[in-house]
């Protein structure tokens, strides 16, 4: 598993993008239904680093405070849920779904438990698998061509409609 | 419509949706676009036709990933709410926004290209609930409750509340 650092990230658009200057620690999920509402999904997967190890590199986080106590980061542009941040900690979280690379980075607690949904332990186990190219050709094949997804990886520009910046980045 | 009324919404409450048909094909997609989107291991999603869908409260915003297809969100607080492949009569609102998302259960997974290596190990991890966690912070924790913007689970009339 790639070992370097920094590890990078950053929204579906592109449009934000940071760099975690330390290897992120305590990874987990959180099923509590704060978590659950906010990512619209089962849990959240968060893992943390020192807050002066967190570079935002691209663009700004947008910030809903679910409390008065938490920060919590998404896209403006796009939506994506991207950082937790307990005001006035050294610490911030970063959504492992964000990671360029999530492989690197597997969960080690669950917390929050009160809110797990009662099918979460089937999740290994449901059936009617099917791979993206082989469930609908066509479709995934016009997804490809007109892709407005941010590249797992650096770019030296971002457009908003998904058109290639020129070598200046602009 | 049907007489059926599923509510669910963003967390801050800005946008509320009710779905007037049971949903159906209740899934969870793994593919590199819904992980990122979402910024998890995957998206979960449900289905009902558009026609079926109402939005109650505010709208969502839109990003387009691909030409044809919109990721809904509230832009307020960023809770992805939706899949629209445009062209489709069905609309795959989140799981998770939903007020009961117990009310499904996952029966189809798509996109296992993408799936992470560590996804069934996730389900067997140490635990342990909120109010342990908090064990020692009970302060935080109150502080929390009292200061709660998270719209509840189930309609309002007026949110945020007046004070």
């Amino acid at each position: 598993m790639n070992q370097d650092l920094p590890m990078r990230g950053g929204c579906q658009c592109g449009a934000v993008r940071y760099a975690l200057r330390q290897w992120p620690t305590g990874p987990h999920i959180c099923h509590c239904r704060m978590c659950q509402k906010a990512f619209g999904s089962f849990f959240a997967p968060l893992t943390g680093v020192k807050l002066d190890k967190f570079e935002i590199t691209r663009g700004e986080l947008a910030i809903f405070m679910s409390s008065d106590e938490a920060e919590r980061g998404f896209c403006r542009n796009c939506g994506t849920p991207l950082t937790f941040h307990y005001v006035g900690s050294d610490r911030i979280a970063v959504s492992i779904g964000s990671l360029d690379e999530p492989e690197r980075i597997k969960p080690e607690y669950q917390y929050g438990i009160e809110g797990r949904l009662s099918y979460f332990g089937e999740l290994a186990a449901i059936p009617r698998e099917t791979v993206t190219e082989e469930d609908d050709p066509e479709k995934a094949a016009a997804i490809h061509r007109t892709n407005h997804q941010h590249p797992d990886h650096e770019t030296n520009g971002w457009h908003p409609d998904g058109s290639e910046p020129d070598a200046e980045g602009r | 419509m049907p007489d059926i009324n599923i509510t669910g919404g963003c967390q801050c409450g800005a946008v509320r949706y009710a779905v007037h048909e049971t949903p159906f094909q209740i899934g969870i997609c793994h593919c590199r676009m819904c992980q990122k989107a979402a910024g998890a291991p995957f998206v979960a999603s449900f289905t009902v036709k558009k026609a079926n869908l109402e939005w109650t409260r505010g709208l969502p915003a839109v990003f387009k990933s691909s030409t044809n297809m919109e990721r809904g969100f509230c832009k307020d607080c960023g809770t992805p709410l939706f899949n629209n492949w445009v062209p489709s009569e069905v609309i795959h609102p989140t799981v998770g926004s939903l007020d009961d998302p117990n009310a499904v259960r996952p029966e189809g997974q798509m996109g296992t290209e993408s799936r992470v290596a560590w996804l069934a190990d996730i389900v067997a991890l140490p635990e342990m609930s909120t109010d342990d966690a908090f064990k020692g912070y009970e302060d935080l924790a109150a502080e929390i409750v009292a200061t709660n913007r998270q719209h509840p689970d189930h309609d309002t009339s007026v949110w945020p509340p007046k004070q």
